[in-house]
């Protein structure tokens, strides 16, 4: 039957290219589109880890619900056996803290409150940062007493980089401290509110602000995005019990959780396009053909075919058109993707960032399976109605379709 | 002849059909049996539905009353599948447009039937495709698509399909019509030859006078109807319905018969066909005295 099927596909070669050639063009689509979003869901998710999440952050236990209105009360005393332990783990690239506090800054003229933290800078610069420099520079390991301030802040108090301010601040026994600093640098993120409020001045400086040896977050960076899901469940059980808890960055990132869902639900709306688009086409060659070849179907029944074995032989015609358009569609699909991410596709700046990027297309094996599927699937439901009804059609009325 | 059973018993067959509004009858009540091997013409003019009775011995329609037995089984009642099955074992067609499979050779035309038989092996079937190719005579052209080959091949590798499966009956719905005069010959002289020597049963419908005088029984349809059945015997028809008509062997043994039997006459006058198939019009008009044309 299969060779039969075959010959009938070869019989009519224009009807079939054509045919093959609308799998084919849906498959493309699909391959293109699926490895675009792909691409924009790995960038997202790199930029969100790099831009200040990392891979996970270990906080004391409540700090995640509670700390930001007071920071001070959830802090990490003891972070190096911590740190340590997380570093033994080979996955773990780096581990770094963060101190969060807020108080009153100081230009000699007014004061202002403002949040902060404290970083070590080195470290944060090397994972990659969310803020971009307007004025001056970043912090770095150096700058034991510098601070960056946010672009409102630098406006509201009339300060560039050079010039010095006092932070003000209680500490965790309820006593005033202060400490004097240089603006190194002014900078910009994506929310303006933030930058008018927000300071960001060396781990060191914090700590002694607070007079607290003591962390709030600890950030792990890992070598690769994969292992994330494996080294928290880890890590988690490695902490348990002992007062900390542990935050994933998908789980720290609401963004990219809801970014993720949009784009798939449009993506999901592409797919039923395509495959609609796809289904009408196949639908109408297809179902030209039947009708010319109504009366050979009628005489496969006259010569005894069951009704199942036409039923089985249209079908079989159009799975070899279907896979053969969802191949031809896959190779072109990947060629087309190779050329397309060799060049590059220039990106506006993301959400939360003002640089712009380049996307690809990313080539995603179980992306790559659907398309065919969807290829295959299209043919083989625009085919199924036709051929159902020549199967269930009259043997005699058939055959008087016979020229 | 008639000691074996009947291939097809046909029992007040009635078939109606809706055209618009208005309901046809296409058959009233026609009964008749078609013995083991011989060489029928279902006859009548377009429209009389002869086809239609084609169609329902071969059990792709089904009458709207009535009853058919096809090799001794009633196949009212049958599913479609069961239909099919029947139609693999026993009977097989030859069309007026030789439907073959346009994208299959000869001889894989020949074989196409036999795939579905289980009980045919391999070798069997590769033998009796030669066999039957050889037989009408296409053996060198075996491997030719049907666009490669003529109208007359063509209709013989139909025939030489329809015999393959060893079918208790061949069904031939005007196997000639779409033949020019000499190839529609020698199709029939073939057939008649494959009816004589495999003893194969063919039922024909045809208005082609060349078919009725080879046939050895004739039906005749007009309107629905059963007007006539024939049988013939020896040189002559014996009508079962009708009167029996001797079949002449000269013009003037035909004029003497006529002279001695006016029931004859006059009922050959009024078939135009069987007027035809028996006599040439003039020496009818010179015999019978009356304005037959």
């Amino acid at each position: 039957m299969w060779k039969l099927a075959l010959r009938n596909v070869s019989r009519q070669k224009l009807r079939t290219a054509m045919t093959v050639g609308a799998i084919a063009a849906g498959v493309v689509s699909l391959v293109l589109a699926g490895g675009f979003v792909a691409d924009i869901f790995v960038q997202l998710r790199e930029f969100t880890i790099h831009s200040q999440l990392g891979h996970m952050q270990v906080y004391k236990e409540g700090y995640y619900q509670y700390g930001t209105q007071a920071p001070a009360k959830y802090v990490i005393d003891d972070p190096e056996p911590v740190k340590a332990a997380l570093l033994k783990n080979p996955q773990v690239n780096d581990v770094m803290a963060r101190l969060n506090f807020s108080g009153l800054m100081s230009n000699g003229r007014s004061d202002l409150a403002i949040i902060g933290e404290g970083v070590e800078p080195n470290k944060e610069q090397k994972l990659g940062t969310y803020l971009s420099i307007i004025a001056g520079r970043h912090l770095t390991d150096d700058d034991q007493f510098g601070i960056v301030l946010g672009e409102g802040v630098a406006q509201s108090q009339k300060l560039s980089p050079g010039e010095r301010v006092t932070l003000l601040m209680n500490n965790k026994d309820g006593s005033l401290n202060s400490l004097d600093f240089e603006v190194v640098g002014v900078f910009r993120s994506f929310s303006k509110e933030f930058d008018s409020r927000a300071v960001r001045i060396p781990l060191a400086a914090a700590q002694e602000l607070l007079t607290s040896p003591g962390v709030n977050s600890l950030v792990v960076s890992l070598q690769r995005t994969a292992d994330t899901e494996a080294v928290a469940a880890a890590t988690r059980l490695q902490l348990s019990g002992k007062g900390y808890e542990l935050k994933t960055w998908e789980e720290l990132s609401d963004f990219y959780r809801s970014t993720v869902e949009l784009y798939d639900v449009q993506f999901g709306v592409l797919r039923l396009i395509i495959l609609g688009m796809v289904v009408l086409g196949v639908a109408n060659s297809v179902n030209m053909s039947i009708f010319e070849r109504y009366g050979e179907f009628g005489t496969m029944r006259a010569l005894g075919d069951r009704n199942r074995t036409v039923f089985g032989l249209i079908l079989a015609e159009n799975v070899i058109v279907g896979s053969t358009g969802a191949a031809i569609g896959i190779v072109l699909g990947i060629l087309l993707a190779v050329a397309i991410s060799a060049v590059g596709i220039p990106m506006p700046p993301p959400p939360n960032s003002n640089t712009p990027y380049v996307a690809y297309i990313r080539l995603v094996p179980l992306d790559l399976l659907g398309a065919f599927v969807i290829g295959l699937m299209a043919a083989v439901t625009a085919a199924s109605m036709p051929s159902w009804r020549v199967s269930r059609s009259h043997v005699a009325d058939a055959l008087r379709r016979n020229i | 002849m008639a000691t074996r059973a009947p291939v097809v018993q046909v029992e007040h067959i009635c078939k109606d059909y809706k055209l618009g509004e208005e309901t046809v009858h296409a058959l009233k009540d026609i009964s008749f049996n078609i013995d083991d091997g011989v060489f029928l013409a279902i006859a009548g003019p377009s429209g009389s539905g002869k086809s239609t009775m084609l169609n329902m011995i071969g059990c792709i329609d089904t009458p709207t009353s009535g009853k058919i037995v096809v090799d001794g089984t009633d196949v009212s009642g049958k599913t479609p599948d069961e239909l099919a099955d029947l139609r693999s074992r026993t009977i097989s067609f030859v069309f007026q447009t030789f439907n073959l499979f346009p994208v299959l050779s000869a001889e894989e035309n020949v074989e196409y039937p036999m795939l579905r038989r289980t009980d045919i092996s391999k070798s069997e079937r590769k033998e009796r495709v030669s066999f039957f190719l050889n037989t009408v005579g296409l053996a060198k052209y075996a491997g030719h698509r049907p666009n490669q080959l003529s109208g007359g091949q063509r209709q013989r590798v139909a025939i030489a399909r329809a015999l393959a499966t060893r079918p208790r009956i061949v069904l031939a719905d005007e196997p000639t019509a779409n033949l020019d005069y000499k190839t529609g010959e020698s199709i029939l002289s073939m057939m008649k030859a494959i009816n004589r020597a495999f003893e194969t049963t063919f039922v024909f419908s045809t208005h082609d006078q060349r078919v009725m005088g080879m046939a050895d029984r004739l039906v005749r349809i007009e309107d629905g109807e059963l007007t006539t059945l024939g049988v013939r015997a020896g040189n002559v028809w014996k009508y079962v319905k009708e009167k029996d008509v001797p079949i002449p062997t000269s013009d003037a043994e035909m004029q003497q018969l006529l002279k001695e039997d006016p029931e004859l006459r006059r009922m050959i006058m009024e078939d135009p066909e069987l007027r035809r198939a028996l006599l040439d019009d003039q020496s009818v008009a010179g015999v019978a005295g009356k304005g037959g044309r």
